[in-house]
């Protein structure tokens, strides 16, 4: 049957560019709890019910859980996750596995992220994937510090869809009260998070309890299954007005054709509609939108195309195409929330670049303002962070550059921080405030302009695109130099 | 809305946007081409990044001279068919020293005419990104790979080295020494890589499909005669089966499957069917170790 489905999606035209049915699409799913809490005995319950495992391999599982069986025990649907725990116990120190699956109606991929305080960093990196995230609490202890924890990291990285999953209710007689004041709790601590969508689930992962099948012993509940939510969640969080972004990747030159290639970050673009490069704020009208499988009328998000302009704008990758009327900021200052992934701490006096969707712009300076204790929600004024910290900072940037705010535009407010030394990535955050023209040029910030290297550093460079790309190559790198020598600096270039 | 789409032009969309970046970041990209099916929907997607410009870099392929006929005769064909660029390259030193799968351990003669020829190849290229068709779910040890997989001086993979990716952003600025491989297919199932292929009506080496074809059994495995350089062992005589391959490598060494799936559908549904019951011997617990061991033989990856 399974296979029919298959078929049946193969067979049926591609939709272009109107898109195809939620059924098809694929919903990422964050785990999140500790091993106690019975993550993967909930997901191995799942694959066991929901997913077409043959014959010979439950014989297998049934087998391996031989020992369990004789002591009265159930299957232990955790062995068809197998992998995630010797993963973790090669000491690998970001470790986030990644599983697939599919059942009748929909793709699922489940992101497995360690749980535990020190693994902040694991999980904030997992939870930035994922579309839905799966609270675990165990129906005897109920709502824990570490669940709120868990929250507020899926609320940083943008996650709108959460399930608490209320499990091991076999253990305390499925009793509703019980969930009842679980899920209260809950909605009371998630109300400082802005979610879209919140579901509670009474489920018994061992029995199956409302995983895949609907519990008898739990007539009180009237909502769906783990699966069926799944199953039928909309996971689309973008408003049905955002406005159009498209960070470009690099220009395609082909003949006489000159387009920019890119993802659509949001909203949606139209062939002939007016639209402005965010940094010089020039407009050009949509000629084409190009796909190797024939030109389109409309591209959505999520949509990877090339699109050709009537003018050439002189753009390059960085740029940010956009909504005429609703452009991003183009900011030099800018107020973030971050999760610091590296293991050496936080240093002001280190060089770092700042990694938006497409660009790449050297920092001036950061300025760390307070920790956020996440299990509290406190924040508490410090000047420095280290591994595993969630910290609110400023952020002076040695250029402007096109960003959006987060909360308006997840794909274009969101950036990682990386060491100018050694290319690692140091931090992922999100931007709550942007501004342009924020930095003023102080006495003590050095300038580099266009005139003061084409005299010297790129002298040898002409007007071809890859000498300009390498003058702005070379500017980069040395704002780099003169940042960590303890020069603040600015490029006008 | 988002997400609303077939999820396999989903996983095309990523795909593209992951070629896209490490084009844009990397000063001299390679995309290792080994033939198969992997390779073939890797290089689907590449042609589509750049379009209507060819993938700005070549194609290496890396010869063991034991590839099946039928693979080498695939590759000339495609990249002829596309004209593009194809190093390919084989380790003479080794093939002098008369290094084969024969008289050689599989791990031996994989390291020597593989994994050292692919460092040699990349080396000499001077390639800092190397494009590979390597995907998640093939085996636990492969589930949590990143995309930009960073290697240190000397092509080392090391697991504490390797970078956290949050979201979609890559980041590829490279430290000293490094070099990186890009795994654009991390999000494929075995599966998907078929769907697509049918989807997208590509051709893929014709091994994939049933046919009458002369075997040995040995060790329970069933060998293909692929040419008079096939050592019999003592009361071997080779006969015709009905066999395809799952995954094509070199011939001594890669088994075939007996199978009717003789067209893209018939393959299609055993692949589907047939992948829970593959994955149930090493889900369960013994295969592990037989796991890293192939992963090793592979060495690519």
């Amino acid at each position: 049957m399974l296979v029919a489905t298959l078929r049946e999606e193969i067979i049926a035209p591609l939709p272009s560019p109107a898109p195809a049915a939620a059924s098809g699409a694929i919903v990422r799913l964050l785990t999140c709890g500790s091993v106690d809490d019975g993550k993967s005995t909930l997901i191995g319950r799942m694959l066991w019910d929901a997913t077409s495992i043959a014959e010979d391999q439950r014989a297998a599982i049934i087998h391996a859980s031989q020992n369990r069986l004789q002591n009265g025990d159930k299957v232990d649907f955790s062995l068809l996750l197998d992998g995630l725990q010797a993963e973790r116990e090669q000491g690998i120190t970001i470790d986030i596995a990644w599983r697939y699956f599919e059942t009748m109606r929909r793709r699922f991929v489940v992101i497995d992220a360690p749980g535990h305080e020190q693994y902040t960093r694991n999980m904030a990196t997992g939870a930035s994937h994922a579309d839905v995230a799966i609270l675990l609490v165990d129906a005897r202890h109920g709502v824990k510090r570490q669940t709120r924890r868990h929250a507020a990291i899926c609320h940083l990285v943008g996650i709108r869809n959460v399930v608490l999953a209320v499990n091991k209710m076999d253990l305390i007689g499925y009793s509703e009260a019980a969930f009842r004041a679980i899920e209260a709790e809950f909605r009371k601590l998630a109300q400082s998070f802005n979610f879209a969508r919140i579901v509670a689930i009474p489920v018994a992962a061992l029995p199956g309890d409302n995983v895949v099948r609907r519990s008898s012993a739990m007539s009180w509940y009237g909502g769906p299954t783990l699966l069926d939510h799944l199953e039928t969640l909309d996971v689309s969080t973008e408003r049905r007005d955002a406005p159009f972004r498209m960070p470009v990747q690099l220009v395609l030159r082909h003949g006489d054709f000159r387009g920019y290639a890119g993802t659509i970050a949001s909203g949606r673009v139209r062939q002939g509609e007016r639209i402005v490069d965010a940094r010089s704020g020039l407009g050009a009208t949509v000629r084409r939108i190009t796909t190797m499988d024939g030109d389109l009328t409309f591209a959505h998000k999520g949509d990877a195309v090339v699109i050709e302009l009537d003018t050439d704008l002189d753009i390059s990758r960085g740029a940010v195409l956009s909504d005429v009327q609703r452009r991003p900021i183009n900011a030099d200052v800018l107020e973030a929330r971050l999760v610091w992934l590296a293991e050496a701490p936080f240093d002001p006096e280190a060089g770092y670049l700042l990694r938006t969707a497409t660009d790449l712009t050297p920092v001036t300076s950061i300025s760390v303002s307070a920790l956020v204790d996440f299990e509290t929600l406190a924040s508490t004024p410090a000047h420095a962070c280290a591994a595993n910290d969630i910290a609110d900072c400023r952020i002076l940037l040695g250029r402007p550059t096109p960003l959006d705010l987060f909360a308006d535009l997840a794909a274009t407010g969101n950036f990682i921080l990386v060491s100018a030394v050694d290319g690692t990535t140091v931090a992922g955050g999100v931007i709550g405030w942007a501004q342009a023209g924020a930095a003023t040029v102080a006495d003590n910030v050095f300038v580099l302009d266009r005139e003061l290297l084409a005299k010297g550093l790129c002298s040898d460079l002409g007007g071809t695109p890859a000498d300009l790309a390498e003058f702005h190559r070379r500017g980069q790198e040395a704002a780099i130099l003169l940042r960590s020598a303890g020069i603040p600096v600015l490029i006008e270039i | 809305m988002t997400a609303l789409v077939s999820h396999l032009k989903l996983l095309e969309a990523e795909s593209i946007h992951i070629f896209r970046e490490a084009a844009a970041q990397f000063r001299a990209p390679v995309l290792l081409y080994s033939i198969g099916k992997d390779s073939t929907v890797l290089l689907h997607l590449a042609r589509k990044a750049f379009w209507p410009a060819k993938p700005p870099f070549p194609l290496l392929h890396i010869d063991t001279t034991w590839k099946f006929h039928d693979m080498i005769a695939f590759r000339d064909k495609t990249v002829r068919e596309f004209g593009l660029d194809l190093i390919v390259h084989t380790n003479h030193d080794g093939l002098a020293r008369g290094i084969n799968p024969f008289d050689n351990p599989p791990s031996v003669y994989t390291d020597i005419m593989k994994t050292q020829a692919l460092r040699a190849a990349l080396d000499a290229g001077g390639f800092d990104a190397a494009f590979g068709g390597a995907r998640r779910d093939e085996e636990a040890s492969r589930a949590k790979e990143r995309v930009f997989s960073f290697r240190a001086a000397g092509h080392r993979w090391e697991p504490r080295r390797q970078r956290p990716e949050m979201w979609t952003l890559l980041n590829g600025r490279l430290g000293k020494g490094e070099t990186v491989r890009v795994f654009p297919l991390s999000n494929w199932t075995e599966g998907d890589v078929w769907r697509y292929i049918a989807l997208e009506k590509l051709d893929v080496v014709p091994l994939y499909f049933a046919a009458p074809r002369p075997v040995v059994s040995r060790d329970g495995q069933l060998i293909m005669v692929d040419d008079e350089r096939m050592k019999l062992l003592p009361g071997e005589t080779p006969e015709t089966r009905t066999i395809r391959f799952r995954t094509l490598g070199c011939w001594p060494l890669t088994a075939a499957v007996e199978s009717e799936a003789r067209d893209l559908d018939a393959v299609i549904a055993e692949v589907l069917s047939a992948k829970n019951s593959e994955r149930a011997g090493r889900l369960i617990d013994h295969d592990q170790a037989a796991a890293m061991e192939m992963k090793k033989r592979e060495g690519y990856f």
